[in-house]
């Protein structure tokens, strides 16, 4: 059976066909001002790249910001639900994910059997999302894939005291008046995100083993920080950035 | 016109005589076509406001949870600002006073409610107040704020100090408290005394012995009432007691709800989830309840309907008032609000509990952590919400609507699970006995 999970996300469009619990293809492209449309191009591409068509899908769970905004779909599932199914299916018996999107980040606890317990949110500013890095990578004119090897090369992390993506801001622009390395930034930066998560956390308790999802998880400087300051291995599967689509796809099939 | 001149014609309209006297006109002709208890307090609401805008009657703001029979038995007529606030972002004028708050000089901090009812009075929407009541209850911005409107209308301003715990001495300090200020008010307003203090206690002990009904029905699967509109309620429940009108609305709630069961007519006939709603809710227009309808949960009660005191005794009224401030749960040790919260989750078999929270609001967002391992260790699923009930711009739809579907999600595959559970035991048993009688056939062959 082959069935498709779109993650609509509010800065990418992610689809992943899926036929046994196997990827069959997964695409991503920036989400636009047209999230249908985009979700659209995504699952042609997709089907086309292993070549199959839409009369093959059995069925289309959608997921993300958009995802009531997808036509074809056979139902809706949030985010939470869908990163929990998807990682749990790669990692089994992993205890928590930590998804870190554009516009959010989540906590989620699992009871062992993939069973969501009980998750938490970031609240409604952007502190601790893909949008804060973005916005300071921007500042400090580096691409984030750099962000791991800057964390490697900072001998300190700079003290990022704001969690307001604004005031966060100011404060990097200060740094790098005063002649602080970006590599102490950048290491500064991804504490700040890691602190933040950590602190969600614990609201419904970290435990192992612990997996690491959406976009910023390709992100090796947060990756690490988080690890630092939970003082547990975090496991960034691969694919981990489909892994809400995956997770929908996978749901498709057992529903 | 609604952002730019809509408060100073709705001011006109509030001051003016006439609309009352259209508004009570029109009910008359057309109120048969509304649910009967939506017609009593409609009745009760347009004939307050008259007595409130039109100064018929003196007016006594109180803060919330103030018992609003000590208002009545005044003879005056309770105005709860905070619940005002509410009915301004029901409205589509809450974000007016806000930013009239805003403007001179509330911080962003301070609860919605609040900057709101404050900036209502900037617009000139509030009746002037002949006295303020105000207790401790909930918050220490409600007090504060009430403060600010007795200085502009220079009108006495009272405190009541309630023990944090329950004790005789407490009861006696609280009704020593109570007759002093009551006593002090119809002193000095004129058209107030204490003789019609006995009968707002008849009036609401009767009003709660018909909503302990109204409470029964909705313990009923599916749930008779809608949670969504039963918050809207809220208001009689805050300010009706002591009331005449409030007795009819309960009364006529009651009949419906009684029907709605004997009929099969629920708000969500596929109800598959229930829920205990805390706190408040979004008064301004929004999708949550939609959502929540559409998927076949229902909100089965609210914590702002739970009664939580014993009768009163007519001719001990101030005593009576005092056991009734001293027992609400939004008072006092948490432990209180937790019993309070257990018997809810319990009478109304609910298979989760949602804390709105209220930005700014520390009275429910302060114990969240306690009530979250409470009801974690109960096996409670339990979702706090933030957002904010009357400032529409304060708060995300889409990052809500996220939280509750997987709130919802969590409560399904539980109960998935649950029933796999339960299935995989019976199945079990039945091969036990399948067993045992097998082998006792074998024994007696």
């Amino acid at each position: 059976m082959i069935t498709v999970g779109i993650d609509s996300g509010s800065r990418a469009t992610k689809v992943a066909v899926v036929s046994d619990g196997r990827i069959l293809a997964a695409v991503k492209a920036e989400t636009g001002r047209e999230p249908a449309l985009t979700a659209s191009l995504c699952l042609d591409d997709a089907l086309r790249n292993c070549g199959l068509s839409r009369q093959d899908v059995s069925s289309i769970i959608t997921t993300g910001y958009g995802r009531d905004l997808i036509p074809g779909r056979k139902r809706s599932v949030t985010e939470i639900t869908c990163h929990a199914r998807g990682a749990f299916e790669i990692v089994p018996g992993a205890k928590t994910v930590i998804d870190i999107g554009g516009q959010d980040s989540k906590v989620i606890r699992l009871d062992g059997t993939g069973l969501v317990i009980d998750f938490v949110m970031n609240d409604k500013c952007a502190a601790g999302t893909g949008r804060f890095l973005e916005v300071m990578a921007r500042r400090l004119e580096l691409d984030l894939k750099d962000f791991e090897s800057e964390w490697e090369d900072a001998r300190d992390a700079s003290k990022i005291s704001s969690i307001c993506t604004v005031f966060a801001e100011s404060e990097v622009v200060s740094l790098i008046s005063q002649g602080v390395p970006a590599s102490s930034v950048v290491r500064g930066l991804c504490d700040a995100i890691a602190s933040r998560i950590a602190s969600m956390g614990r609201r419904v308790g970290i435990e192992r083993p612990v997996v690491l999802t959406g976009g910023v998880s390709l992100n090796g400087g947060v990756r690490r920080s988080l690890e630092r300051i939970l003082g547990i291995e975090i496991i960034v599967p691969p694919m981990s950035v489909f892994m809400g689509a995956y997770g929908a796809a996978l749901i498709a099939s057992s529903s | 016109m609604r952002s730019g001149r809509f408060p100073a014609f709705l001011s006109t309209i509030l001051k003016n005589k006439l609309t009352y006297r259209v508004a009570s006109l029109a009910l008359r002709c057309f109120g048969g076509r509304m649910c009967p208890y939506q017609l009593a307090a409609a009745k009760g609401v347009i004939s307050e406001l008259g007595d409130a805008y039109s100064a018929r009657k003196p007016v006594i703001f109180a803060s919330a949870f103030v018992p609003t029979e000590i208002v009545y038995g005044l003879g005056a007529v309770p105005y709860l600002p905070e619940m005002w606030s509410g009915f301004a972002a029901a409205f589509g004028v809450s974000e007016r006073g806000i930013d009239e708050s805003e403007a001179k000089g509330y911080s962003q901090d301070l609860c919605s409610f609040h900057r709101c009812h404050l900036g209502l009075e900037e617009l000139s929407l509030l009746p002037r107040p002949s006295a303020i009541i105000v207790s401790p209850h909930l918050c220490d911005g409600g007090r504060r704020s009430l403060y600010a409107h007795s200085v502009s209308a220079g009108c006495p301003f009272y405190v009541i100090d309630v023990p944090y715990v329950m004790t005789d001495s407490s009861v006696r300090w609280l009704s020593l408290q109570v007759e002093r200020i009551c006593e002090d008010i119809s002193r000095r307003v004129p058209g107030l005394g204490l003789d019609r203090m006995g009968r707002a206690i008849e009036n609401s002990n009767r009003a709660r012995k018909i909503y302990l009904d109204v409470c029964q029905l909705r313990r009923n699967e599916p749930a008779p009432w809608s949670g969504s509109e039963a918050l809207n309620y809220v208001f009689a429940f805050l300010s009706g007691w002591g009331s005449e009108w409030l007795i009819e609305l309960y009364e006529s709630l009651a009949n419906v709800l009684k029907h709605r069961i004997e009929e099969s007519r629920y708000p969500v006939p596929q109800e598959r989830l229930r829920l205990l709603w805390l706190n408040l809710k979004p008064y301004y227009k929004s999708s949550l309840f939609e959502y929540l309808e559409r998927s076949g949960v229902s909100i089965a009660f609210e914590e702002y309907s739970y009664v939580y005191w014993p009768e009163m005794d007519e001719r001990r009224w101030a005593e009576g008032i005092a056991i009734k401030m001293l027992t609400n749960f939004g008072w006092g040790p948490i432990e209180r609000r937790l019993d309070a919260v257990w018997k809810m989750v319990s009478d109304y078999q609910v298979d989760g509990v949602v804390q709105f929270d209220q930005w700014g609001c520390r009275q429910s967002n302060g114990g969240g952590r306690v009530l979250a391992d409470f009801l974690r260790e109960k096996g409670i699923p339990f979702l706090e919400l933030d957002g904010d009930a009357v400032d529409p711009r304060n708060s995300s739809l889409a990052q809500a609507l996220t939280r509750l579907q997987a709130f919802v999600e969590v409560m399904d595959a539980r109960r998935q699970q649950a029933r796999g559970a339960h299935l995989l035991s019976s199945l079990t048993r039945i091969t036990q006995e399948r067993g045992r009688d097998q082998q006792d056939d074998h024994r007696w062959n």
